[in-house]
């Protein structure tokens, strides 16, 4: 599973998934927190559609963290304002990167919880569908 | 003259500041920033695009400070931003990634996608609801409930894996040769916010400041360049979206320079965009005296939801493509420098600051000025009203 897939699921889903998985790993390694969580900016850079050059649309406010489980670095990082979710993705940034044994069995995890993220949007949208426009034609005569 | 350094405005500084708490708070209850952020959409969305920054709890806080003056309330946004550190620019974000809540054109009904309202003021009587004033949390609860319950939201069988993925209409309109194709332009943007602005302006600053712009000097400019203060035919939009787009960054501890594989990012989460393009028929001259009208397209877009504006910015988009000194709206400085709101309302409220040796020197010219005439016409035996200050 890719990174983007990977945080994108970490990010959007149930944040007792990220919990779960960081509590884990806390209580089997050693982890020094390298960057404590704070509050950092992203700056965003968009492609404009009508002639495809780049500019800067604004800055997100996004909270940072990094830690090291054992010898490995990790980074996480999540819009908004959320210490804890940072620390968390940070700790299961550094297991994956060190291919730690515990990281196994998240796999199916992640596809399910990616899943239930996919279903839950779709149920969203659904109800957006709602207010698409039916054009009817009147016939003349 | 001399300046003279004064002090003294210490206490009363502090006690109209206790007097600002005061005014906030008199009537014994405060907002809860909770509900700021439930019930002020509009409001953050304006100021989150104003301030370009985007955090609604941020803007909520900022809102409630400032007792809901978008001024003060982008004034204070942005001093919070300047105190943090940007470490990280996100990957090029292409706006067909997209999950769409709302999309409407007004070039075609038959867009490919189809034409979904969402949210939107366009379709209500602006008529004053005094049930307002009635509403609870639990009838507010209770609605819910009863909508949640109206239609089970069941995906039909075809639901997409990518929910609220859309084609974009300028896609639709170029791929059938109606609008000319445009090379992807890889060059790196410009920041305004490291980099004082200089004239000409490229590109990227132009999107920039506009992006930003006062909301309601974006939309008089915009308004002004269809009222006839530029050669602007009636636009058409050809396609207004609003929905969320996802936010990556690379790999940091990965040199750039090693090449960055788009899969292997951090995403981020999403922020709620506007984005308009709107199609402007423009008159291309094919000499001897003749043109032809072809299509042009003008580009808005901002941070939350905040139609109008992008609507706008993207007529002033095309406008700053054609420079033309003979209008306003074409002339970059003019819009450009006008439109931020925290540089205008600065500007403008730093009349109110003490001028007073400025003031007393403007003073004393007028007093020469009078005195001289007066002596002048004293000459001539004329009588006139003394000068102001009595000559003191």
């Amino acid at each position: 599973m890719t990174r983007r897939r990977r945080t994108r699921i970490l990010v959007e889903g149930n944040p007792e998934i990220r919990r779960k998985f960081s509590a884990n790993i806390e209580s089997r390694h050693s982890i020094v927190e390298i960057e404590p969580p704070g509050p950092v900016l992203t700056m965003i850079k968009i492609r404009d559609t009508a002639r495809k050059s780049l500019f800067y649309l604004g800055e997100v406010l996004v909270t940072e963290a990094k830690v090291r489980v054992n010898e490995t670095i990790g980074l996480g990082i999540i819009a908004g304002d959320n210490e804890e979710a940072a620390r968390d993705l940070a700790v299961i940034d550094a297991a994956l990167r060190a291919n730690l044994p515990e990281t196994a069995d998240w796999y199916s995890r992640l596809v399910n919880e990616e899943q239930r993220i996919r279903a839950h949007l779709q149920r969203h949208h659904a109800r957006i569908d709602e207010t698409r426009v039916r054009f009817e034609t009147l016939d003349e005569g | 003259m001399g300046y003279v350094a004064i002090k003294g405005g210490t206490a009363a500084i502090e006690a109209s500041i206790a007097r600002l708490a005061y005014e906030r708070t008199k009537g014994g209850t405060v907002l809860d920033v909770d509900r700021v952020l439930g019930g002020m959409r509009a409001l953050i969305d304006q100021v989150m695009s104003e301030s370009s920054l985007y955090s609604e709890e941020v803007a909520a806080i900022c809102i409630k400070q400032a007792e809901g003056s978008p001024e003060e309330a982008v004034f204070t946004m942005r001093a919070f931003r300047s105190t943090l550190p940007r470490k990280h620019y996100s990957n090029v974000v292409e706006s067909d990634s997209m999950r769409v809540e709302r999309r409407i054109s007004a070039t075609f009904k038959d867009i490919p996608g189809g034409q979904i309202l969402g949210a939107s003021y366009d379709y209500v009587h602006r008529l004053v609801d005094f049930a307002m004033s009635e509403e609870t949390d639990q009838s507010a609860t209770e609605w819910l409930t009863a909508w949640h319950d109206a239609t089970s939201g069941t995906p039909s069988a075809t639901a997409s894996a990518e929910p609220g993925r859309l084609p974009k209409v300028l896609d639709y309109l170029r791929d059938r040769g109606l609008m000319k194709r445009v090379e992807v332009d890889h060059t790196e943007p410009k920041d305004v916010t490291k980099e004082a602005l200089s004239f000409p302006t490229s590109r990227s600053e132009r999107l920039q400041v506009l992006t930003r712009g006062q909301t309601g000097t974006v939309t008089s400019l915009g308004y002004a360049s269809l009222r006839g203060y530029g050669p602007l035919l009636h636009p058409t939009v050809a396609e207004l979206r609003v929905g969320y787009l996802p936010i990556t960054i690379a790999d940091p501890f990965v040199d750039e320079a090693d090449g960055t594989d788009d899969e292997d990012a951090y995403y981020i989460g999403e922020v709620k965009v506007t984005e308009v393009e709107s199609v402007v028929p423009v008159a291309a001259p094919r000499g001897e005296g003749r043109s032809e009208i072809e299509f042009d397209i003008g580009y808005g877009i901002c941070l939350g939801q905040n139609e109008t504006k992008a609507i706008a910015m993207s007529l002033l988009d095309q406008c700053l493509q054609h420079p033309d000194p003979a209008f306003p709206t074409h002339d970059e400085e003019f819009v450009l420098l006008h439109i931020d709101s925290v540089e205008a309302t600065g500007f403008i409220s730093h009349l109110k600051l003490p001028h007073y040796v400025t003031f007393q020197s403007n003073l004393d010219s007028v007093r020469r000025s009078r005195n001289s005439k007066q002596a002048s016409l004293a000459d001539r035996d004329v009588d006139l009203p003394p000068a102001p200050g009595g000559g003191v």
